[in-house]
């Protein structure tokens, strides 16, 4: 654990720079204090993705990446950390598996979670009833702006974590936080803290954020910012994803 | 109209959460849009003194003749203002924004078609308009860039991916869910999610209900249609009227690029086509065994795209439409045929579905008619077609073009 007492929800991008430098990113990533990770599976077309991580992403596939070598390294890396492990993904390579399977190969290889932006509540294909089946159950996406007619239905999907999106748009840009985003985390821990954690990303950087979130989310989660680091330090990617981890808890 | 957004198994709305609110609200805007006949007024004001609605349907009787079969008939869509059948659509949904309060447009474009005609309806309606276009595209038609941006539009290059159509997609899609408060996403096909298919095919119907009466006073009926498939939405909109009926026939010619094989054509239903959920809605999609979307080619920038409207894939798999893949040499053969024995040029994409046409009219034979959408006029294809068509000459004329480029450039200094 880290010496906060909020997480932080480490992202990296499965194959970036290679399939080898992203295993040991991940392990970077929790020798700087990440107390869970979110292992990216690149698809070609990363809509909810910022430029960071869409680049990184097609680098990735560009080096011949597939869905398989993910859940392998998936399993590589459940193998080697106590560290919880989620997967983020799109719902064409999810589809193109078969829900069912794609569920299941994540849940053998340890995963503790699935975040799959663009099957929400309502339109899923049977995804979070699949997940919550193998084990492995999705993680719906919150807008802070959310109604509470859709919050409740959200709310009554199978699910352990809740992934707050903390700006409209995607991922990448500096966020601050507003009183109402605040005032919503509040409330949202308040009446769901007994049955859901609540990890909340979207332009995470700085340490001042996180201590903004504390008290109002389980975890923060930080995307781009390490994205970033890893991409600027070519040879040196353990190094690089463990100091920006840490730069982000305020350890360094 | 869908059911609940599906046309059979396809079709749907697979977007970030932060994008449902916004897509609710335009179905609602949408639906009571089209239930307003003021608004339905000033959609067919503006078609006719802006676009220059109805468009003409053109008995084809030299192309016809040579041909040996069956009557063609053209339906001229590349006569409407800005050159292809895309400001339907554009004057449209541009219209029905003003009526939601967005002051801002942003739209996609692949070949520059659809940017244009959206930049020319933000223009003539007072939108502040932002295209985005794969830098790659951008290389490749900079002369639309050059119109859009004459209309008053911001063309932004999108660097990621492929650089092309769908990653120009993936962008527009990126600034709404960042700006959806006051900016409408002017989508350019009848694709997305829903509410986008029927959305635009509704607003590219006027093609098909023209044709259904002019056809009606020249005193013939269609025994088939045939249009061009991209995403499809000049098929969809001449379909229309025709799609719960039997007859006429109803054929779609897609890419077939330059034959089988990965990123050599883009052809998804009479081809590779997988389903696949991808861009927002669920289709036919070329992809790898993963989910990825491959890439495609085709001489017509407009066909060059890895989907399909899910509608038009639902009414191919229950064989109400017909696919055929046309290949690049086929499509540059029908345009010099239709050029010299109708005086039209065809738009490369409008090409694909000439060379269908002239299939299908020969397998007819003689009495029966056959109406081919030309849905774009070829003007915009000039250095696609000099290139392919004009020889050395056209080489020259480039070089001469440059040279006389760099000369002005130097007397100004």
């Amino acid at each position: 654990m880290s010496k906060n007492s909020i997480g932080l929800v480490a992202h990296f991008v499965a194959g970036y720079p290679s399939l080898e430098a992203s295993f040991e990113v991940a392990m970077g990533l929790v020798a700087g204090g990440a107390t869970a990770l979110e292992m990216q599976i690149p698809y070609s077309d990363p809509s909810a993705d910022g430029p960071v991580i869409e680049k990184a992403c097609a680098q990735s596939l560009a080096g011949g990446f597939r869905v398989d070598e993910a859940f392998a390294l998936a399993k590589r890396i459940t193998e080697a950390t106590d560290v919880p492990l989620f997967v983020m993904s799109y719902a064409g390579l999810v589809y193109a598996r078969g829900i069912t399977r794609f569920t299941q190969d994540a849940a053998q290889a340890g995963v503790m979670g699935l975040i799959v932006p663009d099957l929400v509540p309502g339109a899923d294909e049977g995804f979070f009833a699949a997940a919550a089946a193998a084990g492995c159950p999705g993680v719906p996406v919150l807008v802070t702006d959310v109604s509470e007619q859709r919050l409740q239905e959200i709310l009554h999907e199978p699910a352990q974590w809740l992934y707050v999106a903390l700006r409209r748009g995607v991922t990448g840009a500096y966020t601050e936080l507003d009183e109402a985003q605040k005032k919503f985390l509040g409330a949202l821990r308040q009446r769901e803290g007994e049955r859901h954690q609540v990890m909340a990303g979207f332009g995470i950087r700085e340490y001042s954020q996180v201590q903004i979130l504390e008290g109002l989310v389980d975890a923060v989660v930080a995307g781009t910012a390490l994205v970033s680091s890893v991409a600027a330090h070519p040879g040196e990617e353990r190094m690089a994803a463990q100091n920006a981890a840490a730069h982000i808890l305020g350890q360094k | 109209m869908s059911h609940s957004g599906f046309f059979g198994e396809y079709g749907g709305r697979y977007v970030a959460e932060v994008l449902k609110q916004p897509l609710e609200e335009l179905e609602q805007a949408f639906s009571s849009a089209l239930s307003d006949t003021s608004f339905l007024q000033e959609l067919q004001d503006i078609g006719q003194d802006y676009i220059g609605r109805p468009t003409p349907l053109m008995p084809a009787h030299r192309a016809s003749k040579a041909t040996g079969g069956a009557d063609i008939w053209v339906k001229l869509e590349g006569l409407a203002n800005t050159g292809a059948h895309k400001i339907n659509n554009a004057i449209g949904q541009a219209l029905l924004a003003k009526r939601m309060g967005k002051t801002r447009i942003i739209a996609e474009t692949g070949a520059g078609q659809h940017g244009v005609a959206t930049a020319a309806a933000c223009a003539r309606l007072g939108l502040e308009c932002v295209v985005f276009m794969g830098a790659e595209d951008i290389r490749r038609q900079r002369p639309n860039v050059h119109w859009m941006t004459l209309y008053g539009a911001e063309v932004r290059p999108v660097e990621t991916g492929s650089q092309t159509l769908k990653d120009a997609v993936n962008a527009a899609l990126r600034d709404w869910s960042a700006r959806w408060g006051d900016t409408h996403y002017l989508l350019g096909s009848a694709l997305g999610p829903s509410p986008f298919p029927d959305m635009v095919r509704e607003f590219q119907s006027v093609i098909g209900k023209e044709t259904q009466i002019q056809a009606a006073q020249a005193q013939f009926q269609p025994d088939a249609l045939v249009a061009c498939v991209g995403g499809g939405s000049n098929a969809i909109g001449f379909f229309s009227p025709w799609i719960d009926q039997v007859h006429p026939l109803l054929i779609g010619a897609e890419a077939g690029g330059r034959g089988r094989g990965v990123g050599a054509h883009a052809a998804r239903m009479d081809g590779e086509g997988q389903k696949a959920v991808a861009q927002g809605y669920k289709s036919l999609f070329l992809t790898d065994e993963d989910g990825q979307l491959q890439a495609t080619h085709s001489i017509s920038a407009g066909l060059d795209y890895p989907g399909i409207g899910p509608q038009l894939a639902h009414l191919g798999q229950s064989g109400r439409i017909q696919f055929q893949a046309i290949r690049d040499d086929e499509a540059l053969e029908a345009l010099q045929f239709f050029a010299r024995h109708e005086g039209l040029i065809f738009a490369l994409e409008s090409a694909h579905a000439a060379a269908a046409a002239l299939h299908i009219a020969r397998e007819l034979g003689p009495g029966k008619s056959v109406v081919v959408n030309m849905s774009g006029r070829g003007d915009k294809d000039v250095f696609i077609t000099g290139s392919a068509l004009g020889g050395e000459t056209w080489g020259h004329f480039l070089s001469d073009e440059t040279r006389r480029f760099e000369a002005r450039k130097e007397g100004q200094k």
